[in-house]
């Protein structure tokens, strides 16, 4: 359907399991550059467990994964991650968490200095360099975060749920805010999230994974107009995307639901 | 820093268990200015100095028992003028800095190593469990015999108490490091020394100076006990020597002393941590 050569990330014959329980079973699937995909899906279908493969933090069984062709293993700046739950080094001030990766990776010169500085701006947190993330609201935190991954000039940006503790407010905001900084440089994006809003309001496309053991059931394209004001998500079209998707993965949330609800049940005796 | 804030810092605990620090919060329920809980502390102390100032002169006014503040006081600055207090806090500052910045060095990379090498943590693990719990005082005699009654002997009592606890800390601190800070770290490539020195250690640089706070009281206790068993000069010398002529005024100011030089301590680390760890403390 699409140009080979726009291939930014390409997922091929992605396998992965834990033991007996098969988490992933032969995934594949074609990111073009620049374009943001939401991955949605009932709890415990792989999705994390996708994205830590992609970050090169776990390994997988079978398959692979390329980035402008070339197959990738193990961690690298060429990706980087935004991860759900706060992050940042608390020992170090928001200058400092944000160019730890380019600190590991020996590229803290002039010219990356300036471009994390002009990514805090881009973030709204200029003039909190000095802050230390216990003096940051929840929201500033989760901007650092994505500074800090932003710093290191990634191929791929790869989100898991990482608006999922922010209160609604703050989470419709940094939905607004990402999409902002997204159009300035337009990385390719990976986010993992709960909230099928969430994932129609700010993606290219969305992919429904199916249960356990994850496949992916269906690419949903999102054909609203770009730039998405909040007030998208009161239209028609809007709703009616988020009631497709519903449906695709109603059943299957109600069955990993209530098959946790019998671990839970299991695990209380 | 009043007494009134010390909840704020880590439980100096006995157990095998580290002093977790920062967990605890201060109480917001007593609405006592600040101002006002320096003033109850000072008239705590003061009035409390006042009992015994009167106890000493009119209840127990045997001086072969108890000796009061002032007469404490006044043997101190008899002691200050003819320079023998300067001596004797010399002779055991020095056994209790040497010892305690050798066991400082050798805690923090032990407790790395244990951190770090399985094979170190098995041979080792036993060993620090097992004398961290005993009272290792105890041998402070045998070590009189063996290192003689001069500084080293001290040094060396000092050492075996300070130093569990720092490597318990240590160990602990790098063992509790955040899996999910090491992991997002890891995410942008970072070698395993990178981790190390990135994550790891400032993670459990709290830990280490806690445990280094809990070697400083107990490093003190060496440095008396170890006088007591045997010495030439010293803090604990001096007490002893008093008691065994009854020269309570002498032996009171000797106590004072050790007081006085575990609150200078204590304090001292406590600016340390506050500079050293300013995130933990919110
Ligand atoms: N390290 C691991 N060891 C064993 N099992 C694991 C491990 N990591 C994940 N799993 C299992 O793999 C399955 C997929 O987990 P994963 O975290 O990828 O799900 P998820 O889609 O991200 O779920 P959620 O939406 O709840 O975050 C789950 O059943 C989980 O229990
Ligand atoms: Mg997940």
């Amino acid at each position: 359907m699409t140009d080979k050569a726009d291939t930014k990330l390409q997922i091929a014959d992605l396998t992965k399991s834990f033991g007996s329980l098969l988490a992933l079973d032969n995934l594949n699937l074609d990111v073009q550059a620049g374009e943001f995909i939401a991955l949605v899906g009932p709890s415990g279908c792989g999705k994390t467990t996708l994205l830590r493969i992609l970050a090169g933090l776990e390994e997988p069984d079978l398959g692979g994964i390329w980035i402008d062709g070339r197959e990738v293993a193990g961690p690298g700046s060429d990706r980087a991650v935004v991860f759900q739950a706060d992050c940042l080094l608390p020992w170090r001030s928001v200058w400092h968490n944000t160019v730890i990766g380019l600190e590991i990776n020996g590229r803290l010169d002039a010219r990356n200095r300036e471009y994390a500085m002009s990514l805090l701006e881009l973030v709204g947190l200029k003039g909190f360099e000095k802050y230390y993330p216990w003096q940051l609201s929840g929201g500033m935190r989760q901007r650092v975060n994505l500074a800090r991954a932003l710093a290191v000039q990634p191929e791929v940006l790869l989100m898991d749920e990482p608006f999922s503790a922010l209160d609604a407010q703050t989470r419709e905001i940094m939905q607004v805010e990402l999409l902002r900084i997204w159009e300035q440089g337009k990385k390719t994006v990976l986010f993992i999230t709960h909230q099928i809003d969430e994932a129609v309001f700010l993606a290219d496309k969305v992919v429904v994974l199916g249960r356990r053991p994850g496949r992916i059931r269906e690419v949903l394209p999102v054909t609203l107009p770009r730039p998405r004001p909040l007030e998208i998500k009161r239209t028609a079209e809007f709703g009616h995307l988020v009631d497709t998707i519903w449906n695709l993965i109603e059943q299957d949330v109600r069955q990993s639901i209530s098959e946790e609800n019998a671990r839970l049940e299991i695990g209380a005796d | 820093m009043t007494i009134a804030t010390d909840g704020a810092v880590p439980p100096a605990g006995t157990a095998p268990t580290p002093s977790r620090p920062g967990t605890s919060r201060r109480r917001r329920n007593v609405p006592t200015s600040p101002a006002r809980q320096k003033l109850i502390s000072v008239a705590s102390v003061v009035g409390g100095l006042l009992i015994w100032e009167l106890l000493g002169r009119f209840v127990v006014s045997n001086s072969l028992f108890l000796a009061t503040p002032l007469q404490a006081m006044a043997e101190l600055a008899r002691m200050t003028a003819s320079g023998e207090l300067q001596y004797h806090v010399w002779v055991s500052g020095q056994e209790f800095i040497y010892g305690f910045l050798i066991a400082s060095i050798a805690g923090i990379a032990i407790g790395l190593a244990m951190a770090s090498s399985r094979a170190a943590n098995a041979a080792l693990g036993p060993w620090v469990a097992g004398l961290y719990a005993t009272p290792i005082i105890a041998i402070a005699p045998l070590v009189i015999l063996w290192a003689g009654i001069g500084i080293w002997s001290k040094v060396i009592v000092v050492i075996s108490v300070v130093i569990f606890p720092v490597i318990i800390n240590t160990e602990a601190g790098i063992r509790s490091t955040d899996k999910a800070l090491v992991e997002a770290i890891r995410s942008f490539g970072a070698s395993r020394t990178q981790l190390f020195t990135k994550v790891m250690l400032p993670s459990a640089l709290p830990f280490i100076l806690a445990g280094l706070r809990l070697g400083i009281g107990r490093g003190l206790i060496g440095v008396v006990v170890g006088e007591l068993f045997g010495a030439r000069a010293g803090v604990g010398f001096v007490i002893l020597q008093s008691a065994e002529v009854f020269n309570m005024p002498r032996l009171f100011a000797g106590v004072a002393v050790l007081a006085a030089a575990g609150i200078a301590l204590m304090a001292l680390c406590r600016a340390a941590e506050t500079k050293l760890v300013p995130w933990n403390r919110s």
